[in-house]
């Protein structure tokens, strides 16, 4: 049995990655004790809003920054999530029985980012952008725009919530706790998988980077 | 508790502003020139009427606004209070995340400004347009204001049995503090004594607004001449946000923590049998 092991994300994406969900985590936090009537003393005199302005503010900047280094990078991600294929398609219909019951029959082999994953860097960026949005006005134009719109801002902003941070929960979920992502934990913290796993749950790539060494 | 509630009745009110001052008195808002570096300040300004000054503001929780209207080939002079209506549904509670906006035991609406956390919720919500809040643009720290109908803590006048300040100074009975329900029948019997003397357009304003409200205009005219809201109502906005999108939300909380349980107890007795 060989030890091989595969680079699944370099180590900008991996800082990115880090500091960009260490910054959502601190506006999730920030946020939801204003939803729960029960935390809400916590906000007491504003100072969570000053650290919900920092964490936005790291948020917002980072991917910025991120895309002026290396904007091939962002470009080469948006494309991989936004393409899609029949087999994302046979990914949905496998899902459930693979998730559940850990049955890989019908499941499809899978590029670089899964079914799974493309939804979420689709959650990740359309809501991503709808915060950004709306909270820039309810920051910034609180005196100047009318209540109407204001209100429909943190309407927004709470739909915007919901959906990701239920997204998140599923997130953090199958990066740590499914029985079956073995690796996915080593990949976003030290880079690698084994090449076991990079064979079972992104076959495609798989085949793909290892006919590049294969040749060398 | 019987609902207790003020009646100002805008036919007998000179303008003489007594309560605005009162009002800053009693609650420790004293007036001051605010210099031009504080966004929150609202300056006293010259712009051709007595009224001022020109809005409410953290500091002014209570002012009479002055209306000139042509009619009849004469200019009409009215006067209104302005301030905090203390609704039965008020929408300002209803956004308050944290509770620091209450109704009283007494019916109007109370406000713990230690607790506040600044959101600004209340001040996009209000029918009426009255909390105001100081607010740093860069760093977000806020407060809101308004009044308390006199009950803010270490400054309570209802409970000890006292009228608001305001009540206390009017000078020509314009405004009145008592049991609402009794308010109300001497407001309606003010109304009749209006019509009977020609105010044909002569009304009641806030007795069924908003499932009531906690001040009671005695007008002569019709509400919207006085710069009052027609029908004041909760905003849809309020609405789908709070009554939708919360209780959805926590349903959508709920269940994908749940899912997520159920999925890991599932998928782990699968992966030890598996491994057996």
């Amino acid at each position: 049995m060989t030890h091989h092991e595969v680079e699944k994300y370099r180590k900008p994406i991996r800082v990115l990655h880090w500091i960009h969900s260490g910054a959502f985590v601190l506006l999730f936090l920030t946020g939801l004790i204003l939803f729960i009537p029960g935390l809400g003393f916590l906000a007491e005199d504003s100072w969570t809003r000053v650290i919900h302005r920092i964490g936005a503010a790291i948020f917002v900047i980072i991917p910025i920054i991120y895309l002026v280094i290396n904007p091939r990078s962002v470009g080469r991600g948006l494309k991989l999530a936004f393409t899609w294929s029949k087999d994302d398609i046979g990914w949905l219909k496998a899902a459930p029985r693979y998730y559940f019951l850990g049955d890989e029959s019908s499941m499809p082999p899978q590029g670089e980012m899964n079914t799974g994953q493309k939804m979420w860097w689709f959650i990740v960026v359309v809501f991503g952008v709808l915060f950004v949005i709306t909270g820039v006005i309810m920051a910034f134009a609180k005196e100047s725009a009318p209540p109407a719109v204001l209100q429909w801002m943190v309407f927004i902003h709470d739909v915007s919530f919901i959906v990701s941070g239920a997204m998140l929960f599923v997130h953090i979920y199958l990066g740590v706790f499914h029985p079956l992502m073995t690796d996915a934990w080593s990949a976003i913290t030290g880079g690698k998988v084994s090449a076991e796993y990079a064979k079972k749950h992104h076959g495609k790539w798989y085949a793909e980077v290892s006919k590049g060494k294969e040749e060398a | 508790m019987a609902d207790k509630a003020i009646l100002y009745d805008a036919t007998k009110c000179t303008a003489c502003r007594g309560c605005q001052v009162a009002c800053k008195q009693w609650n420790e808002n004293d007036e001051y020139i605010p210099p031009p570096s504080d966004p929150n300040g609202v300056p006293a300004s010259n712009w051709g009427s007595y009224e001022n000054p020109p809005d409410l503001s953290p500091q002014t929780w209570l002012k009479i606004r002055f209306t000139e209207i042509e009619a009849g080939g004469k200019v009409r002079w009215l006067f209104t209070r302005q301030a905090c209506m203390h609704c039965t549904d008020a929408a300002c509670v209803r956004v308050c995340p944290n509770g620091s906006l209450y109704h009283h035991e007494l019916g109007f609406v109370a406000y713990n400004k230690d607790t506040c956390t600044g959101c600004g919720y209340c001040i996009d919500a209000c029918p009426f347009n009255v909390p105001r809040s100081t607010r740093n643009i860069v760093t977000g720290i806020a407060k809101m204001d308004k009044c308390t109908f006199c009950t803010t803590q270490g400054l309570d006048r209802i409970a000890e049995g006292w009228e608001p300040a305001c009540v206390k100074t009017c000078p020509t009975g314009a405004l009145k503090y008592g049991d609402r329900d009794g308010l109300v029948a001497e407001g309606k019997k003010r109304v009749q004594t209006l019509q009977a003397a020609g105010w044909t357009n002569a009304n009641l304003y806030g007795e069924n607004e908003l499932g009531g409200l906690h001040v009671l205009y005695v007008l002569d005219d019709y509400p919207a001449i006085y710069g009052l809201p027609v029908s004041p109502q909760i905003s849809a906005a309020t609405i789908a946000w709070k009554d939708v999108i919360q209780p959805v939300g926590w349903a959508v909380g709920g269940l994908t923590v749940i899912g997520l349980g159920m999925n890991w107890l599932v998928a782990r007795a699968n992966a030890k049998k598996e491994a057996k």
